[in-house]
């Protein structure tokens, strides 16, 4: 059984219809605006890994943030978070709601954004 | 190479701040509990490569050439034809020099607009949303 799927040809040739004059390239950047916006509804889910850097407490998660293996990371919304134990299995650590009820030593933030000098 | 924490789901705590993962620990680099009560939680005192597994709701991949397919499920796939009229039809709309045309253009882009938000934002989800069965149980009161 095959999965019906279309390409971006077809795409065009399916505008092209009603649009024939319209240019491949504007065409494609259009499906690329389509699929940014397409992924602000969960349409998506990746999993990644990401190695921890003794007393960092910041990891960033920018839309040029890279994974361990050095793949982008393209992160919308995290929805679960495991935590390498001491077998070497992942095991689900709970986030944490409220913020500000904790005890934290936070001079150790190495990946905050710094006010510009000027 | 495994951590030095036996119980994650007890020592680790995380949460995000804008742009940002954050991960505390109320656990020294050896594993055991800290003993100040006070800066109890702190960053993690260890290095561990891949020590953390996210899973997240990414974007899909963009498209670069004729012959890729959309990283979407196919269900969705017709809907970005209606996001490219949609958008070709109100650039029509502003370059019209003929007044008819342009309100004609504009209507067709309102349509096409209205089945991506229909497809995208009202059924989406639900479109390719791989539970099956009830969603919600409704018992009823026999009182």
């Amino acid at each position: 059984m095959s999965v019906r799927t279309i390409t971006v040809k077809e795409i065009i040739s399916r505008v092209r219809q009603v649009f024939p004059d319209a240019p491949e390239k504007y065409i494609m950047s259009l499906i690329n605006d389509a699929l940014v916006e397409l992924g602000m509804y969960n349409s998506k889910v990746s999993t990644a890994k990401l190695s921890t850097t003794a007393n960092q407490m910041y990891y960033s998660l920018k839309d040029a943030a890279k994974d361990s293996s050095n793949n982008i990371l393209e992160v919308n919304k995290v929805f679960k978070v495991y935590f390498m134990d001491d077998n070497g299995d992942y095991m689900q650590i709970p986030r944490l709601v409220d913020t500000n009820v904790i005890l934290t030593d936070a001079t150790s933030e190495s990946n905050l954004n710094i006010p510009d000098s000027n | 190479m495994a951590s030095n924490i036996q119980y994650p789901e007890n020592s680790c705590v995380w949460f995000i701040e804008g742009d940002n993962f954050v991960l505390l620990t109320n656990v020294n680099s050896s594993g055991n509990l800290n003993t100040t009560e006070r800066k109890n939680w702190k960053a993690i005192q260890e290095a561990v490569t891949d020590g953390i597994l996210i899973k997240y709701y990414s974007e899909p991949e963009a498209v670069s050439s004729i012959n890729d397919v959309p990283d979407i499920d196919n269900s969705l796939h017709l809907a970005l034809v209606d996001y490219v009229k949609k958008c070709l039809y109100m650039d029509k709309a502003g370059t019209a020099l003929d007044p008819n045309q342009s309100m004609v253009s504009s209507n067709a882009s309102m349509m096409h607009r209205q089945k991506w938000d229909e497809a995208v934002k009202r059924f989406g989800m639900k479109k390719r949303d791989k539970v099956g069965g009830a969603r919600v149980m409704n018992v009823p009161d026999f009182r």
